[in-house]
């Protein structure tokens, strides 16, 4: 039933207003429950008879209240629809043909183009049957003839997705006349863009069936349609359909995973279709950029993915140059120029090749010798890239005579001096790159000056072969295929001795574009199939490639147009990745062709609006709102909010009890145990004492009970406050978070795996300290028992070691000693002989990184949670004393390093000063001061 | 109900503040012969002095014993001993045991610190202090305050049984009653207690009657139950019969030869103590 602008779906349910006027007379004669109150004094008015009065009745807005509350629920039951669009389709239409553009270009707007359409069937009768046609092609195309009745159109519409390629309103048409379908009316939800095909299209719509059109043009940058990449960063060109009003938006660059590295701003002036961003990224940062997104925009044509093209290469250096002046060397130029984007290594030829890179750079190496010059020419042949650079060498009188030379073109036997004071003519500029060289797009610098180059001999391929030009034309870097690879010969040195290039900027570019070019991506690579590594979908996100795309030759990217087959994405090739976007070159144009015959609907009236459950919603609100308030008019509010605010304030506190965010608690010995962090976070936020596990309960329980008692010590003693000790896997965790790790060897100790130690040994080399307790002083037989000790430890980069001699730092670094008893008496500690080794190997500037004793220390210093000790020592409290007076020294010894030991020179150093104090600086002579 | 600790302290900072004047003895002394020492000659059983025998006594007075070691009559005085009985009663209807505000102490709370404060001075100055109803008779010395304070606390008896000797007898209530129903009540106890204190303790609620609206007024206690459709026009009426019943209540306590005290909860308990304090103060000068 149509009521105006409003539909009833069930419009029965009115009938119920009817009974309005009897809930009118009902609450009317049903006043609110009394206010009760307490009067002891009650007995005063025994005999007062209480008058008549008239408000004994609901107060009118009270009742305006209830009654506000049926009518809305009666109202929402009858299921209105606002539709302002539905009177214009003839209520008697026999079928509605609802056509969608579902491209990429749809997909900005795809939840009011859907919305559009869920409500095309709201102004027609139950049964009319729905028809959809969707514009973008489809391997499997739906029938558009396929009938569907009100569920299962709106389960249709609801469950389709835009997709990343354009849409075929040509092949959308065709398909339309195939199945026979005559609807009676059409609704065509568009993009609103592309006039050339959406005109005819519409128009042929239009002499099918009466036609409405809803089209929503997206409203931002719909497209990016082109990146430059120079030296300098990356220019993002994005275009948009409505240029009227000036807007801006941003561009973010992304890594492959997601993560965004930086974001420019994009800023459309008014009037403008395009705009360009600008990415100013350092080199480095650069090469990890996977794609460029617009910020807020979902759709297919707003990412831009960037291939690898530009990717990080492995580069092999070869030098004829010693190493006396690393800075003036020519290879500095290259490796500094190459840093942020390659992979370098250094070394013999023979070896680079070994290594197969992608490109050897040879700066003025003259005569490569007979055997190395074979397996570079089958290197260069299997598809490597050999770039030399010329010098005084190459320009000696034995080279570049031959083809086997490994030069791309034979050379002159000297180099020629420009601008020398013996010559006429000036340092020559860089010319134009030609077009057919990889260079072609760069900006040759104007201020570059080539004093001095080796010149090519002219002949028939020279020109094909020339890459860079000077001004006067004499090649400066020349090329030539060698098999799969290319042989390339800049015709100056890579320092700066014979020209300016090197300072350039460009220089950077010719570099990478001639590492680039070697292997053969940029250059003549029109073999290979690339498949779909990543494809994007129509909200702009990549996902797996779905069964319908193909591989890809490399010849047709740059011609191909996305598609199911080929859908925009990454596709993975002989060289690399190569990206398929699907908005490149597109230029979006609004549509303003439309058919005069056809209804343009706008926003409002394509949509409407389901009324029912918002009003009943509003009649639950009155209600929730009549109870208060009839709490209140009861007198019982103020208990009850009273009440409420309590419960309320209870279940905030238990809340804020049960769920303490990284709450620091204390262990049962005082110490703090950070919690709510991974043991690595923990241990990096707090200093705490760590020990290896050995896999021995018993060792390992007196081990955390020694370095608890330690810590203990430490925190009531000094300013060192380690909290809880952790246990260590040498295996899994972090290392480097800890100061000191302590090993207390059980019986039969399992020797630890060879990765186990090398992580040892990397802890130790970088700073870390290493206690070593073999527990065996207490068995009877002198001399320290180590035995066994390199075979649980085998690999453990061990230095020298000496017992600790009688003055060392050791003994005074908290408090003076003279032993260092551990349960056991008169054992010998083992730390880094001092002068052992040489200065230059000296570990962490002198201070002893290993200490390796068998006294039991950790078992000295065990107490359990009462602060107790555990076990017993040989000399009694005297020595259990002195014991964890050793263990405190040995901390603050591990902490602070050589810090003690220069504190023990201070007396000397004082003395020093002392002895100048007052003498020489002036000299008094008879009371004056001159 | 106030807790006994708690009406103790109450009553103990209460009495402290009160002046610590004795009642005066002198009339006190005719009409209340008691055990308690006067400090003074008097008759009693208690040696209090021997006195050099004047003219104006009795022959029979000379004390022999001690005349025969001298030459010299004496007579023996002995000290005057009175103490006045003070009984207590407190009105156990929960109407009284009412606040109209959850914070404040309820009307028969402040009646019970008033009581206890009152029992504890006059304990000290030697008086016995008791409770009418209560599970003991009145009694002396220090134990008296702990006494009485337990049975404040524990005795709830409506029975107004009149004590078996002259006494001073305040009895707390708020008279809601009706004054016919008090008369009845009270008149065989003024037939041994010569004097005695109406202490009216009463609650704002009941004197600003600030009811508005469609109210269903209930008394506490009671199954008495009234709804007004609109209470604000019962208001000056209620007022009205408040005054007359005060009023009333006052005639019947002059009748009496009694004092009528009124207090309210909003009040601080010093002054409903001092008012009941003087007002039997007042009964010994008088007397």
């Amino acid at each position: 039933m149509t009521l105006g602008p409003f539909l009833l779906m069930s419009p029965l349910a009115l009938l119920g207003l009817v009974a309005l006027p009897v809930i009118w007379f009902i609450l009317r004669a049903t006043p609110p429950s009394p206010k009760a109150a307490q009067l002891p004094s009650l007995r005063l008015l025994e005999d007062i008879t209480p008058k008549e009065e008239t408000p004994a009745r609901t107060p009118w807005w009270i009742l305006l209240l209830r009654l506000g509350a049926a009518a809305l629920a009666i109202l929402g039951l009858a299921q209105p629809i606002y539709a302002p669009n539905a009177a214009q389709g003839s209520a008697d239409a026999e079928s509605v043909l609802v056509v969608m553009d579902d491209g990429w270009t749809s997909a900005q707007r795809w939840g009011e183009l859907r919305f559009a359409g869920l409500s095309a069937l709201d102004g027609e009768g139950r049964d009319t049957p729905a028809y959809l046609l969707t514009t973008a092609p489809r391997n499997l195309p739906a029938d558009p003839s396929e009938r569907l009745n009100r569920a299962a159109f709106e389960a249709r519409l609801r469950s389709l997705q835009p997709q990343p390629w354009g849409v075929d309103r040509d092949d959308a048409l065709e398909r339309l006349e195939q199945s026979q379908l005559r609807p009676g009316r059409i609704l065509w939800l568009t993009d609103g863009l592309d006039p050339e095909t959406a005109g005819p299209f519409a128009s042929a719509l239009a002499r099918l069936a009466p036609l409405s059109i809803y089209a929503a043009t997206p409203k931002g940058p719909a497209a990016l349609t082109r990146l430059r990449a120079d030296a300098q960063g990356v220019a993002i060109t994005a275009a948009r359909a409505q240029r009227e009003e000036p807007s801006s938006h941003f561009i973010s660059a992304l890594t492959l995973d997601g993560a965004a590295l930086a974001t420019a701003d994009l800023d459309f002036s008014a009037g403008d279709a395009a705009a360009t961003a600008n990415f100013a990224l350092p080199p480095a940062a650069l090469a990890r950029v996977a794609r460029f997104q617009v910020t807020g925009a979902a759709s297919a044509g707003t990412v831009w993915l960037w291939d690898s093209a530009d990717r990080s290469r492995r580069v092999g250096l070869v030098s004829g140059d010693s190493t006396a002046q690393p800075l003036l060397s020519d290879i500095h130029y290259v490796r500094k120029a190459l840093e942020p984007f390659a992979t370098i290594s250094e070394g013999e030829l023979t070896d680079l090749i070994a290594e197969n890179p992608d490109a050897i750079i040879l700066t003025d190496i003259g005569q490569i010798d007979p055997d190395a010059r074979a397996a570079v020419t089958q290197w260069i042949e299997e598809g490597g890239a050999l770039i030399r650079f010329a010098g005084p060498r190459m320009a000696g009188p034995q080279v570049g005579s031959g083809a086997e030379d490994l030069v791309p073109a034979p050379l002159r036997r000297s180099s020629r001096a420009i601008g020398g004071t013996l010559t006429w003519e000036e340092p020559q500029p860089l010319g134009s790159f030609p077009d057919a060289s990889p260079f072609a797009g760069l900006t040759p610098p104007e201020d570059i000056r080539v004093r001095q180059q080796v010149l090519a001999r002219p002949g028939p391929e020279l020109a094909r072969r020339t890459w860079a030009r000077l001004a006067d034309g004499s090649p400066l870097v020349t090329a030539d295929r060698r098999g799969e690879g290319t042989l390339i010969l800049f015709h100056v040195t890579a320092g700066p001795d014979w020209s300016d290039l090197p300072y350039a900027g460009v220089f950077v570019d010719m570099l990478r574009r001639s590492i680039a070019a070697g292997r053969g991506e940029a250059i003549a690579d029109e073999e290979g199939l690339y498949t779909p590594a990543l494809t994007l979908n129509g909200a702009g996100r990549l996902t797996q490639p779905s069964a319908g795309a193909t591989p890809l030759r490399a010849s047709d990217f740059g011609s191909v147009i996305p598609s199911e087959e080929h859908p925009p994405g990454l596709y993975q090739g002989p060289a690399g990745t190569r990206a398929l976007n699907v908005a490149s070159e597109y230029r979006p144009i609004a549509v303003d062709n439309w058919p005069a015959s056809a209804t343009l609907l706008g926003d409002t009236e394509a949509r409407t609006m389901r009324l029912g459950g918002l009003l009943l919603a509003t009649a639950l609100l009155l209600l929730c709102l009549d109870l208060i308030v009839a709490l209140a008019l009861a007198g019982r509010l103020s208990t009850f909010t009273r009440r409420a605010a309590m419960i309320a304030l209870f279940g905030f506190s238990v809340a804020s009890l049960i769920t303490p965010p990284h709450a620091v608690a204390q262990s049962a010995l005082g110490l703090s145990e950070t919690r709510g962090f991974d043991k690595e976070t923990a241990a990096a936020l707090e200093m705490r004492l760590a020990y290896i596990e050995t896999g021995d309960a018993r060792t390992d329980r007196a081990t955390q009970a020694g370095l608890e008692g330690l810590s203990l010590v430490l925190y009531r003693r000094s300013s060192v406050e380690p909290a809880a000790p952790h246990a260590i896997d040498l295996e899994t965790d972090a290392l480097d978070v800890y100061p000191v790790l302590f090993l207390a060897l059980p019986e039969n100790p399992e020797p630890f795996s060879a990765s186990e130690v090398s992580r040892l040994n990397a802890y130790v080399r970088n700073g870390g300290a290493l206690f070593i307790d073999t527990r065996r002083g207490g068995t009877i037989g002198g001399g320290n028992s180590f035995d066994g000790l390199d075979r649980i430890l085998e690999g453990l980069d061990t230095p020298a070691l000496s017992p600790v001699p009688a003055d060392h730092v050791l003994t005074r670094s908290y408090y003076l000693l003279q032993a260092f008893p551990g349960r056991y008496e008169n054992r010998n500690l083992w730390i880094e002989a001092t002068g052992a080794t040489d200065k230059e190997e000296r570990r962490g500037d002198g201070v002893s990184r290993l200490f390796v004793g068998d006294a039991d220390y950790l078992a000295a210093w065990a107490v359990d949670q009462r602060g107790r000790p555990l076990y017993s020592v040989d000399g009694g409290d005297l020595q259990r004393e002195m014991s964890i007076r050793f263990g405190v020294n040995l901390i603050i010894y591990i902490l602070t390093g050589n810090y003690k030991e220069d504190q023990v020179h201070i007396p000397a150093l004082l003395e020093r000063l002392g002895e100048d104090e007052g003498v020489g600086d002036f000299d008094v002579q008879d009371g004056v001061i001159p | 109900m106030i807790s006994l600790s708690t009406l103790r302290a109450d009553a103990e900072a209460l009495a402290r503040q009160l002046p610590d004047l004795p009642l005066q003895a002198a009339a006190a002394d005719v009409i209340h012969p008691g055990a308690a020492g006067r400090k003074r000659a008097g008759s009693g059983e208690q040696f209090w002095q021997y006195r050099r025998y004047a003219q104006t006594d009795a022959a029979d007075r000379i004390d022999w014993r001690r005349s025969a070691r001298g030459d010299e009559y004496f007579v023996r005085e002995t000290e005057l001993e009175t103490a006045r009985t003070i009984s207590s009663w407190l009105d156990p209807h929960p109407g009284f045991d009412w606040s109209s505000d959850p914070g404040r102490e309820t009307k028969a709370d402040r009646a019970r610190i008033i009581l206890l404060s009152l029992g504890i001075l006059f304990a000290k100055q030697g008086e016995r202090v008791g409770l009418i109803g209560g599970s003991r008779p009145a009694s002396l010395g220090k134990a008296a305050p702990d006494k009485l304070a337990e049975d404040l606390i524990n005795v709830q008896s409506a029975a107004l049984i009149p004590p078996r000797a002259q006494a001073l007898a305040v009895v707390a209530s708020d008279f809601y009653d009706g004054v016919d129903v008090w008369r009845t009540r009270l008149t065989p106890l003024a037939k041994t207690c010569r004097h005695g204190v109406l202490l009216a303790v009463s609650d704002p609620v009941e004197h600003a009657f600030p009811f508005t609206g469609r109210t269903k007024f209930s008394r506490p206690g009671g199954t008495l139950e009234k709804l007004f459709g609109r209470a604000e026009t019962v208001r000056d009426e209620y007022l009205e019969k408040l005054a007359a019943h005060e009023q009333n209540l006052s005639d019947l306590a002059s009748g009496m030869g009694w004092t009528v005290v009124r207090h309210r909860n909003d009040e601080s308990a010093l002054e409903g103590a001092a008012a009941v304090q003087s007002a039997l103060e007042q009964f010994g000068g008088k007397a």
